[in-house]
């Protein structure tokens, strides 16, 4: 299993990870042909209607149950805890602990560490562990070649007010 | 200039005082002075310099808490993302560092100054580049906005920043007070920041991600799944504990978006690239 995680990684394949993954609508919404507002309505789901996620595209989620199919607002869904939730785990994890096993001389276990409040508070810095982490820093032109080779384009977005102004 | 700020006050002291008290004779002017000044300092900012050594105090601690994730191209590939990021904003000149902690917990952490740690327990919860830069967004917002500081003004210790600001702690060097500062500093991650703080954040980093040619959706994609899991793991529990309910911040994301950033929808996730880099470090 491991290994086919692997291999899609390294074929820079991204499994669909919320695919199967089941969702209720939290309000009333319309279930539209395409994903875009503007697209054709195909009927409007009652609140905590039972749906089957097929795939996201931006803020859209592609559902489906045994009467329907089509995209709704992926902000009006709420994903189900199952138990068998793919979603949560990309498989990521399975290669950091691959990644760390093989390096067996940099990873001392040391149990008093850790992120929980009490060992946050107690914590003693660690400046060797800093200096390592700027050497991994980035200057802007780094970022800007990283951005291109991605086809990034920055854009003029202003900031949402919040209400508040 | 200081001197000149204190006259100008103390002359807005005197006008404010009640016309039968304006007695020349009955008015401690020295005692008048001194509380220009307590305000004064309590309004003192400390300055960039001074904000980025108490950061890298910080960011010290909590490496001691948590080691850096030792897999050199995950590490460059979440510093090129995040410094991408960062030019799209009010601050693009902070030396900014991103790093992955090797921790379990899902959970990510901004330092005054630039300082952004996300850790390997939320990096391995998402599915694309686009999820990352959303996360990575709102962090740097917390350090565009100084939310950090705020919460440390807000806590026991506010006068220890007030020292600093006035220059009476030094930053170099083994000033204790300057220890327990940065010590205050970094209980903020167990006590949390401020709420509105991290709606502000959440409402920042989207567009950030917009800017940076990102879909926008991909913060909420993330907090969408921090939904779905098992609120009872402990992984989840001091990230749970020090933000806003999930529920909230999606309906607020919800209302915020609604409308918004329509142009940006279709810009890309670049999610074969993200698990591509990530999976790139396993040899």
């Amino acid at each position: 299993m491991r290994n086919i995680v692997a291999l899609c990684l390294l074929l820079g394949f991204a499994p669909a990870l919320w695919a199967g993954e089941l969702a209720q609508t939290i309000r009333p919404t319309e279930l539209k042909d395409k994903p875009y507002s503007d697209a054709q309505t195909l009927t409007t789901l009652p609140p905590r209607s039972q749906v089957e996620v097929l795939a996201r595209q931006s803020g859209w989620m592609q559902v489906k149950s045994t009467s329907f199919k089509g995209w709704v607002k992926m902000l009006s869904l709420r994903l189900e805890s199952s138990g068998q939730s793919k979603r949560g785990d990309n498989g990521l994890m399975a290669l950091f602990n691959v990644a760390s096993t093989g390096r067996s001389s940099s990873t001392v276990t040391t149990g008093i560490r850790g992120l929980s409040e009490e060992q946050l508070k107690n914590t003693k810095p660690n400046p060797q562990a800093l200096q390592a982490a700027k050497r991994y820093a980035v200057d802007k032109q780094e970022a800007q070649r990283y951005a291109a080779e991605g086809k990034l384009q920055a854009q003029h977005v202003d900031y949402l007010q919040g209400g508040q102004r | 200039m200081r001197t000149n700020r204190t006259i100008a006050m103390l002359c807005l002291l005197g006008a404010a005082l009640p016309a039968a008290a304006f007695d020349l004779g009955n008015i401690d002017w020295k005692k008048a002075a001194e509380t220009v000044q307590k305000v004064q300092k309590a309004n003192a900012e400390i300055s960039e310099p001074q904000e980025i050594t108490l950061g890298e105090g910080i960011a010290s601690n909590l490496l001691g808490a948590a080691p850096l994730l030792d897999n050199p191209p995950v590490q460059q590939y979440v510093n090129r993302v995040g410094r991408w990021l960062t030019l799209q904003t009010e601050r693009p000149d902070l030396p900014w560092q991103f790093g992955v902690l090797d921790d379990n917990d899902v959970n990510a952490f901004a330092a005054p100054g630039g300082y952004v740690f996300i850790t390997k327990g939320l990096l391995a919860k998402m599915n694309s580049e686009a999820e990352l830069a959303g996360v990575l967004a709102h962090e740097i917002s917390h350090v565009l906005r100084k939310h950090h500081l705020q919460a440390l003004k807000k806590g026991a210790r506010a006068e220890l920043l007030t020292d600093l600001a006035n220059d009476a702690i030094k930053s170099k060097g083994a000033d204790p007070r300057f220890s327990k500062l940065v010590s205050a500093g970094t209980e903020v991650y167990a006590r949390g920041l401020d709420k509105d703080d991290e709606f502000e954040a959440d409402r920042m980093g989207v567009v950030i991600a917009a800017r940076a040619g990102y879909d926008p959706y991909g913060l909420p994609a993330v907090l969408q799944t921090l939904q779905s899991l098992n609120p009872g793991d402990s992984t989840l529990a001091l990230m749970f504990k020090t933000h806003p309910a999930v529920a909230d911040r999606l309906s607020m994301l919800d209302q915020e978006m609604s409308g918004q950033l329509a142009k940006q929808e279709n810009q890309p996730d670049l999610a074969p690239r993200f698990f591509k880099a990530l999976g790139a470090g396993k040899k």
